[in-house]
């Protein structure tokens, strides 16, 4: 129920009853039969305010008739706005509309005015509070969660509410009362189907003691609380930390022991066991018998017999000991992911090299006493990628090629040998390889997803596409599996696309400029400009998945409070307020800041005019040829929609409205959360730099140049390769030289960022 | 890089999205992984590498020699140097229409990527997995669908897990394949999969 019988004025005339009326309707979605009657008021008195307001929000929910919806729904709201926006009921219903057009900001406003109106309805409260976490406005969140609360204090998931309103706010004391205080009226009326909400909001009363970091209080808290605990797994791994912290490392390491029976797979554990039984420093073979032991114990699990490699020295004659126990078995056994699996140990230079005399001996000796040929398969195939990674690129050639004639149905074998291709820079061939491995096995995703990227690095993209399609659900009606991969969010995909598309609007963009016939200029400018909107369309459709993630959050704001998992609802908010800086997404926003700087120059270049439309006489063999050209795109467009009915399958529009915008603050707008969710990327400080060396912002500049430089010495390393120092030297002279060709620059600042380079960069020299 | 197996979190859901539409032809929205982490926050692992911990542990490397860069743009990763390879999603029954009313769990979907093959991953997650929804969630039992063309899987979760089928479902896939049902009644003791040479007591001392 939307809005509550309470909330109606008491004066009561024709219009109220008609409104009230299809205020039900509306709640029960009954639209059309709504709007009958608001239609119906609104004859009578087309300055019913409510009415107006909730015209707007049956517009907006029934299926579109015409293309002005959006504009006319909103008209209906305006106006109710300005005929009466102190009526309570108004403010709600424009909250509503701003709701469902998932407007968080304004809707929450309205809600907010619709309660200081005087609005009884205290559900309001609800809504508003998800708007607010939502909108990250945590103050006003917590007035939200304690007013509702005192209205429906019957209810758990209020108490949670704001217990994780407090929580937020930082009022970790408050937070822990608010949810002692249910938990002991609570507990004497538990159901069975209440325990897991229990034992869940008990951790999180835990582990917010844990944060104020008094370790004997939340020690104390957990041991009697036990009982009400049924993840046992949370249960321990807070009783060792607890009393790790707390300097108990006998307790803490036993149970890390348990911990490890339970899950000896987990590589943390033995780190935490090691910190508790204070081994670290001690000699290697102490280290090594400790290791020994867990191994006789877990002998099934990698990391008690992995980890001795990562820490004995090289020059101990065990390490080489170890890495024969380690390899020699998995080879016999035939693992594919052995040679990845020790990789990191190649870091260090002399581990590489016992690794290589290791495996080459066993090939010596003993490999021809073993009677499974396979084992020789697996070994080829080791050797192959070892060679691979020492960049000795014959050699890992020889060795796939014995394995693949041996075994010339083993599918992992292609993989291998595409990628030496691959840094053969053999591209193509590189591709054919790896669609040879997906013929083999054309039941298996991993290898057509394998084979689907090698043809985007090789700029073949329908091929790519119709490839997965294989596997993507097809639509009646359509020709691939394009818009499905939009719809499932395939970013691996989409992000490959992206670079792809742009290698080819490069490639043309080149062969352009060296093309000195008419018509097939025109041709290849068409290609161009598509593959140029291409590029920047799938790049934006990674970046609108990540909206769709960010917007995802919405429904758990009430979701988790009444399923009872504040610990991993917490998570969740922490996770989405950094989300910009997830990998994938840098990678798309790499690509489009080329694309955006691209067309910053172009915009520069050529001021918008209509002269260079040239309006051309074209003869009939032109226009059949056009008509065949325009056929020929519109398959084209079908195989590249990235929605149905795409109105722009290409990006043009997207180009075209780039174009006529201020690109500079368009791409400004994309980096500015990751000024904070991406401060620690070297990417966002050298874009900035650059954004706002073009804005004339040279103050900002010079901090852009400084926090780059400041990631370079973060990592424990105090040397700056020559590549980053080269980076550096070159914006500072970019800097430098900007600076004083710009006319128009406030001396005063020209003075301050000079002076900013000189103390920081005394070396530079102009 | 060595592989860890642990709880997944929040943190971990892209890159699960991301091997199974690797890996499997049935793929789910973000969301859906997200309203398994958030119903069931126990009943989800990962494998993943562990590639850091090698700068710490192996003095003889020297990290200036190492070059500042950004996480690799590759999907699969969560971390520097940390990859999702392999997942399982799980959750407890929650239809509100099914016949059963005894709690018991649903493997939504795993996978291990191609070439991390053939060191038992798979069952390790779903041995953490089964252990989690029956000690958090008393799961009585837990309920499965299977390709029926998939030997490798069907193998795991009969042979190794003992798997019992339930019966045949008759297109049960999107593309008209056929599945097989399967069930495993669930006792806590027996999940782990225990040593047979020696078992650590948790009190002897280990050095």
């Amino acid at each position: 129920m939307v809005v509550g019988k309470k909330g109606i004025p008491i004066i009561s005339n024709k219009e109220d009853a008609n409104f009230r009326e299809a205020l039900k309707l509306f709640d029960s979605k009954q639209y059309k039969k709504a709007l009958k009657l608001i239609d119906l008021n609104l004859k009578k008195n087309s300055n019913h305010a409510e009415s107006l307001a909730l015209k707007g929000n049956l517009i907006l929910n029934l299926p579109a008739n015409g293309e002005n919806k959006e504009s006319d729904s909103l008209s209906y709201i305006n106006k109710a706005i300005a005929k009466d926006s102190s009526n309570y009921l108004v403010d709600h219903l424009i909250g509503i509309y701003y709701r469902s057009k998932e407007n968080y900001f304004e809707a929450s406003k309205w809600l907010k005015l619709s309660l200081d109106n005087g609005s009884p309805n205290k559900a309001i409260l609800r809504d508003l509070s998800f708007m607010q976490v939502h909108l990250r406005d945590y103050k006003s969140l917590k007035e939200s969660r304690q007013i509702y609360l005192e209205h429906q204090p019957g209810y758990r998931a209020n108490w949670t509410g704001l217990a994780i309103a407090q929580y937020l706010n930082n009022e970790l004391t408050n937070s822990i009362n608010t949810l002692s205080k249910i938990e002991d009226i609570i507990t004497p009326h538990l159901n069975a189907s209440d325990l897991y909400e229990h034992n869940e909001c008990t951790l999180f009363k835990n582990k917010i003691y844990g944060e104020l970091k008094d370790y004997s209080k939340a020690l104390e808290v957990l041991e009697g609380d036990e009982s009400k605990i049924l993840d046992k797994l949370s249960y321990l791994e807070y009783r060792a930390k607890y009393l790790l912290m707390m300097d108990d490392k006998k307790s803490a390491s036993k149970i890390y022991r348990a911990l490890i029976k339970r899950n000896p797979d987990n590589v943390a554990y033995y780190n935490l066991l090691e910190l508790s039984l204070d081994t670290i420093n001690k000699p290697v073979e102490t280290r090594v018998k400790l290791y020994e032991k867990l191994s006789n114990f877990y002998p099934k699990s990698d990391p008690p017999k992995f980890l001795p490699l990562t820490f004995i020295p090289s020059t101990n004659p065990i390490f080489e000991t170890k890495v024969k126990e380690y390899l020699i078995p998995q080879l016999i056994k035939g693992v594919p992911a052995l040679f990845v699996n020790v990789k990191p140990l190649y870091k260090n230079q002399s581990k590489s090299e016992i690794i290589e005399k290791v495996v080459l001996e066993f090939v010596d000796n003993e490999l021809p006493n073993i009677q499974n040929p396979t084992v020789s398969v697996w070994t080829n195939y080791y050797l192959s990628q070892h060679y691979l990674y020492k960049k000795e690129l014959i050699k890992a050639m020889e060795y796939i090629n014995i394995a693949i004639t041996h075994s010339p149905t083993l599918v992992e074998l292609y993989i291998i040998k595409s990628r030496i291709l691959k840094h053969e820079n053999k591209i193509a061939e590189a591709m054919e390889v790896m669609n040879e491995g997906r013929e083999l096995d054309l039941q298996d995703r991993f290898i057509n997803s394998k084979a689907t990227k090698y043809m985007l690095r090789n700029n073949c993209v329908n091929e790519a596409i119709d490839t997965i399609s294989l596997f993507t659900k097809l639509d009646e009606g359509t020709i691939n599996g394009c818009k499905d991969l939009h719809i499932m969010q395939v970013n691996w995909i989409l992000i490959e696309s992206g670079e792809a598309y742009n290698r080819l609007y490069s490639h043309y963009k080149l062969q352009l400029e060296s093309q000195e016939n008419d018509t097939d200029k025109e041709e290849i400018q068409e290609l161009v400009e598509i593959y140029k909107g291409l590029s920047l369309k799938r790049f934006q459709s990674v970046l609108k998945n990540f909206e769709i993630f960010y917007a995802d959050q919405y429904d758990f704001h009430s979701y988790c409070m009444r399923r009872g998992t504040p610990r991993d609802y917490i998570d969740l908010i922490k996770w989405e307020d950094k989300i910009h800086s997830t990998p994938v997404y840098i990678r798309a926003l790499k690509g489009l800041t080329n694309l955006y700087f691209e067309l910053y120059e172009e915009q520069k270049g050529t001021p918008p005019t209509d002269d260079d439309i040239q309006v051309k006489k074209i003869n009939k063999k032109q226009k059949k040829a056009q008509v065949q050209a325009n056929k020929k795109r519109q398959e084209f467009a079908t195989r590249v929609e990235s929605e149905k009915d795409d109105s722009d399958p290409f990006g043009i529009n997207l180009i075209n409205n780039l174009l006529s915008d201020d690109i500079l603050t368009k791409l400004y707008e994309l980096y500015k959360p990751l000024i904070v969710e991406g401060k620690d990327l070297l990417l966002t400080w050298e874009s900035l730099f650059k954004i706002y060396l073009y804005q004339g912002k040279y103050v900002l500049a010079l901090s852009a140049i400084k926090n780059f430089h400041k990631l370079l010495n973060n990592n424990g390393t105090t040397t700056t390769t020559t590549k980053h120092c080269k980076i550096i030297s070159n914006m500072l002279i970019a800097l430098s030289d900007t600076l004083n060709s710009d006319i128009d620059v406030n001396p005063a600042i020209k003075k301050v960022v000079e002076k900013g380079i000189i103390s920081s960069y005394p070396d530079f020299e102009k | 890089m060595g592989i860890t197996i642990r709880q997944a979190t929040i943190n971990d859901i892209q890159a699960m999205q991301n091997a199974n539409l690797h890996n499997l032809p049935e793929n789910y929205q973000l969301k859906y992984y997200m309203y398994h982490i958030l119903s069931w926050p126990q009943a989800s692992y990962v494998a993943t590498t562990y590639d850091e911990i090698i700068n710490i542990n192996d003095q003889e490397i020297n990290l200036d020699e190492i070059e500042v860069t950004d996480a690799k743009g590759d999907v699969s990763y969560i971390n520097k140097g940390e990859k999702i390879i392999g997942y399982v999603l799980g959750k407890m029954e929650d239809d509100p229409d099914a016949k059963d009313k005894i709690p018991h769990g649903h493997i939504t979907s795993l996978s291990v990527m191609r070439t991390y093959r053939r060191m038992g991953i798979a069952e390790k997650l779903m041995r953490q997995s089964l252990y989690a929804m029956c000690e958090c969630f008393n799961a009585k039992y837990v309920s499965l669908h299977v390709r029926k063309s998939n030997r490798a899987a069907l193998h795991l979760y009969r042979d190794s897990l003992q798997f019992k089928i339930e019966s045949i479902e008759k297109s049960y896939y999107q593309d008209g394949e056929d599945a097989y049902a399967m069930r495993l009644d669930l006792e806590l003791d027996k999940l782990l999969s225990k040593s047979i040479e020696e078992e650590d007591d948790l009190e002897t001392d280990l050095i």
